[in-house]
């Protein structure tokens, strides 16, 4: 590595960057991001063009691409093309991230896939003209009012959820049993897992989705 | 559009189509019903932060003897200017015509009924194949009222997206928004309304794979009860 996420202070607010100091070192401690760090150096980014900024982001989520790359293609070189294209991508359109609809890796992971598909339709040169701005709304919906989660309590307490409970993927059926049985804040449980807020609150509405496909279908 | 939704794709389907490795003629179908319907579009934007939670949480490939070159490659992308007009395209919205009939249609076909070539009819039924696809299996049908709608005879599923009007069928009535997902050995028979005509989208698709079997997909949320 030429670069290490932990070595370079950025020139915004480099204060902001020490967060974890309080943290015990451990193994953990490498894959830590604490929450908000990276849509603040998008918002850098996206203002100032400030490179260190984006060499913070690039240090973190470029050898990730990578190993997602990797895993998608199977080859290096097609996996590099995606890294550099996503990360052009990130430089170039900062100003479209809108830090209070989501996350940063949300954002980079849609860039990333859009990137990938495109480059997929054209390795397969079909004549297809379906692309990535076809299938992928490049904006916003209009926002959902919160279903609220208290309607679900009578749901969750039902008998027959539990076995559909067991059968959750186990990032949502961990998340659920924190908030629901161990009645943790989200917060809380963001923390304690270092994982965005807002993953823990989709985890939570998917595997609420799940639990009430699978009582619909008994019903049926 | 206030029609609540009651067909949705399976969420095998809507997981596939948010990882990007659904085929993408029958991702341009399940667009098509999440620009329709507000319930897929929360579920796939929170699928889309699952898939960023687990891109942050990605473990990076050990390559200890040929490290990528990272420097070189931020400072040719810093060189870069930023985007200086971020394209906001907000067009009204977007029409198809069939003889003196306009119809609206989502976002996701914009392009590509821009490019649409020409209805040809068949007694109460038009078709107009959308340039997607070398074997052009993507199409918008319009059915005139009271009508059987053909099944088709293929291997793979056959996508039916309501854009305008509703059909109906044994198992009950399909409006705008709703998708039908038909296998090869499918039996029913769908018709238009008597007094109704529909606009759909068509999806003609190769045999999709799936671990978890396939019955999952053509399980939709049909029941749901909200
Ligand atoms: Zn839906």
């Amino acid at each position: 590595m030429l670069l290490n996420s932990q070595s370079i202070q950025g020139h915004y607010g480099s204060s902001t960057l020490k967060s974890d100091a309080v943290k015990p070192m451990n193994e953990e401690s490498t894959t830590h991001t604490r929450t908000g760090q990276w849509e603040d150096a998008l918002s850098y980014v996206a203002v100032n063009q400030d490179k260190a900024a984006y060499a913070e982001l690039f240090a973190y989520f470029a050898p990730r691409l990578k190993a997602f790359g990797m895993k998608m293609f199977g080859n290096e070189q097609q996996a590099l093309e995606m890294v550099q294209d996503t990360m052009l991508n990130v430089w170039r359109k900062a100003r479209l991230f809108d830090p209070t609809r989501g996350c940063a890796s949300t954002w980079i992971f849609t860039i990333a896939r859009n990137v990938r598909f495109d480059m997929l339709r054209k390795k397969q040169s079909r004549k297809d003209d379906i692309s990535a701005d076809d299938l992928w709304y490049d904006g916003n919906y209009p926002e959902q009012e919160d279903s609220g989660s208290h309607q679900w309590d009578t749901l969750l307490m039902a008998e027959k959820v539990a076995p559909h409970f067991e059968r959750l993927p186990e990032a949502q059926r961990q998340v659920m049993t924190k908030v629901y049985l161990e009645e943790k804040s989200h917060q809380e449980v963001s923390d304690e897992l270092a994982i965005p807020l807002g993953t823990v609150k989709s985890r939570i509405r998917l595997a609420l989705d799940r639990l009430r496909e699978a009582l619909d279908d008994t019903r049926s | 559009m206030t029609h609540a939704v009651k067909h949705h794709p399976g969420i095998p389907l809507l997981e596939q189509y948010v990882e990007g490795t659904l085929e993408a003629d029958v991702a341009l179908a399940v667009a098509a019903h999440i620009d329709l319907c507000p319930h897929c579009q929360q579920l796939c934007q929170d699928l889309a932060v699952e898939q960023g939670t687990q891109l942050q949480l990605m473990k990076p490939v050990d390559t200890q003897d040929s490290e990528p070159d990272w420097q070189t490659m931020i400072d040719s992308i810093t060189a870069e200017p930023p985007l200086a007009n971020p394209p906001r395209q907000h067009k009204g919205p977007i029409t198809v015509q069939f003889k003196d009939k306009t119809f609206q249609v989502p976002r996701a076909l914009a392009r590509l009924v821009e490019q649409q070539t020409k209805w040809t009819q068949l007694g109460s039924i038009a078709n107009n194949k959308l340039p997607a696809g070398d074997k052009r299996h993507v199409s918008l049908l319009y059915i005139d009222k009271d009508t059987a709608i053909p099944q088709h005879t293929h291997r793979g599923l056959e996508i039916t997206l309501i854009l305008s009007g509703a059909i109906v069928d044994e198992q009950g009535q399909y409006g705008v928004g709703d998708i039908l997902i038909n296998t090869p050995d499918d039996t029913h028979t769908p018709r238009t309304l008597p007094d109704q005509d529909c606009l759909c989208l068509s999806v003609l698709s190769a045999p999709l794979k799936f671990n978890k079997g396939i019955t999952r997909l053509l399980n939709p949320l049909q029941h749901f009860f909200y």
